[in-house]
């Protein structure tokens, strides 16, 4: 199999375009989760802008639209429910997640077509994007990378050491808001064409396995982004070969890579005899509950 | 509308058994997750069970044992990740998981009839549950709950003090791996009948509004209990009545979890109405 026959036809064009974008995105964003410990989060996020997606559905406007202002109301409701003193910021995840994702199939299951509907959501049909949808991918993707390259230092300093961040002077919370909506409206325009858990798993998946190789964050970043896209590349390929559903290849593709970088990788692998030196108050010691 | 007629009904008594069993089990557990914060490992194993249901479709055995074999696979790979500095425990949570349910959709995606299969195992068919099903759920429950009345004081030392339990001589990891056994049973016993999203909202929601009410564990635990077991009886009733005499259809899982989160926002607007004693004095003084 050559890997350019595989993509021959028109629908497979824009879908390699798609999971290269999408894939580069995620891996670009991925970081920023990764250094704040959100993957939780963005898992919620992604199962409770359900009801969005339904109801936007029903009414006829657009997905994104829906499925954008439902996540907002999420990121709201997590930062209302974890602000109380005795909802810890995981158990208000939880709720919310679930919460969301019922109400969601409340809505559906009035309908007619109930489960057609859900697969596209929840695995993506990545073979079916249009036109339109990679214009959208695109515009949204840039504006994405735009503001996280704008902000690159800020948001850095955020996640390191929020304290010095306030102490300069910026603005903590309006950043910390700033980078939930990226994160937001990155899983918004990946589910329609690849679907909730592979949004999770592309967001992730890359970054961790770049934060391996790399201790440098920009090339932890362009690693992820490149890793992240090879991943939808890949996986497009041996699903459109296999016919097997190419969401679900893409993610265990990326899977695999961070399967193997765990064992190989040089300095932080499995392998890897040397200890690592532990910066003091890095992000990465883990804060064990 | 009258909450006890719709289970005058063979289906509906069965459905109701199963998440009154399950309502009360996952509640206990549950107050266990929510004190040591893995709501996401209880999340990760309701997908992550996804494949082993798959094969054991494949091959044509009990989904149960399919389920149990990967829930147990995912408890002890958790109970060993998490140790990885560059990695963090939820980084690796969140590729297991979505690998491991993507290796099932992979699978079940060769199968006709996709869709419907992986609805079911999202949603569940709690109104379709026979009697098979009602024993292998009160079997894999019982032990569960054996198991936790057996290590329910360790356990909870674990949650509050690590530093003592390893101190007084138990070993932590060996019990971290009895509680992510714990969740996986719940899971494994609730999954075929309740779907997966249904299961993770029955651990974390009763638990979450039990402890905006009580202080002690033990309250705690009654509490959570008592509040699954509800949103089970009243969910059910709920959309029955709704379907049949408004003839608007309602997934019966997804309606006890909305009547769950409903608990959980009651209990939240009633927890700032208790006295608490401990708090006033340390403000005064």
């Amino acid at each position: 199999m050559s890997p350019l026959e595989a993509f021959g036809d028109g629908f497979a064009r824009r879908a390699l375009l798609e999971a290269v974008m999408v894939g580069g995105l995620c891996g670009a964003v991925g970081v920023h989760v990764l250094l704040r410990r959100l993957p939780f989060f963005t898992m919620a996020l992604g199962h409770a802008t359900f009801p969005g997606v339904v109801l936007a559905g029903l009414l006829g406007i657009s997905l994104f639209a829906g499925a954008a202002a439902f996540g907002a109301v999420v990121v709201v409701v997590v930062a209302l429910l974890g602000a109380r003193e005795r909802v810890d910021d995981t158990s208000a995840v939880g709720v919310t997640l679930s919460g969301a994702f019922a109400l969601g199939v409340l809505l559906l299951s009035a309908q007619a077509g109930f489960s057609r509907d859900l697969t596209a959501y929840l695995v993506g049909s990545i073979v079916t994007v249009v036109p339109g949808d990679l214009v959208t991918t695109a515009v949204v993707g840039a504006a994405m990378l735009a503001v996280l390259a704008a902000l690159h230092k800020e948001l850095v300093l955020g996640a390191f050491d929020r304290g010095g961040l306030a102490a300069l002077g910026y603005p903590v919370l309006a950043l910390d808001v700033v980078l939930l909506l990226v994160i937001e409206a990155t899983v918004v325009t990946s589910i329609p064409a690849v679907g909730t858990i592979l949004a999770v798993a592309l967001i992730v998946a890359p970054a961790a396995t770049a934060r391996l190789w790399t201790e440098r964050l920009r090339a932890t970043m362009a690693l992820a982004a490149t890793l992240g896209a090879s991943s939808g590349v890949v996986g497009l390929a041996i699903s459109l070969q296999w016919r097997v559903a190419a969401g679900a290849t893409i993610v265990l593709v990326a899977a695999t890579l961070f399967a193997v970088s765990l064992v190989v990788a040089p300095r932080h692998g499995l392998l890897a005899r040397r200890p690592a030196y532990v910066a003091p108050g890095s992000a990465s010691t883990s804060s064990r509950a | 509308m009258n909450l006890l007629e719709p289970f005058t009904i063979p289906y509906m008594q069965r459905a109701l058994v199963e998440v009154l069993v399950l309502g009360a089990l996952a509640g206990a557990v549950g107050v266990l997750v929510v004190l040591r914060r893995l709501a996401f490992v209880g999340d990760a194993l309701t997908h992550t069970v996804f494949p082993g249901v798959v094969i054991a479709h494949l091959l044509g055995r009990s989904l149960l044992l399919g389920a149990l074999a990967f829930g147990v696979l995912t408890a002890v790979l958790l109970t060993g990740l998490g140790s990885h500095r560059r990695v963090g425990d939820d980084a690796a949570l969140a590729i297991l998981l979505t690998s491991f349910f993507s290796l099932g959709v992979v699978l079940i995606s060769r199968t006709r009839g996709f869709t419907a299969d992986l609805t079911a195992f999202l949603f569940g068919r709690v109104l379709a549950v026979d009697r098979t099903d009602l024993l292998q759920t009160l079997a894999v429950a019982a032990v569960a709950a054996i198991v936790l009345a057996l290590l329910h004081k360790e356990l909870v030392l674990r949650a509050f003090d690590p530093e003592a339990t390893a101190a007084m001589g138990y070993r932590t990891r060996a019990l971290d791996l009895v509680l992510n056994l714990l969740i996986a049973l719940v899971v494994v016993a609730a999954v075929e009948a309740v779907g997966t999203v249904l299961v993770i909202a029955l651990i974390v929601v009763p638990a979450a509004a039990a402890r905006l009410l009580a202080d002690r564990v033990a309250a705690m635990t009654a509490l959570a209990c008592l509040f699954g077991a509800t949103g089970g009886w009243l969910g059910l009733a709920v959309s029955y009545e709704v379907s049949v005499d408004h003839d608007i259809r309602l997934a019966a899982g997804a309606t006890i979890v909305v009547v769950l989160v409903g608990l959980f926002l009651l209990a939240a607007a009633l927890a700032p109405l208790r006295r608490r004693p401990g708090r006033v004095a340390g403000a005064s003084g």
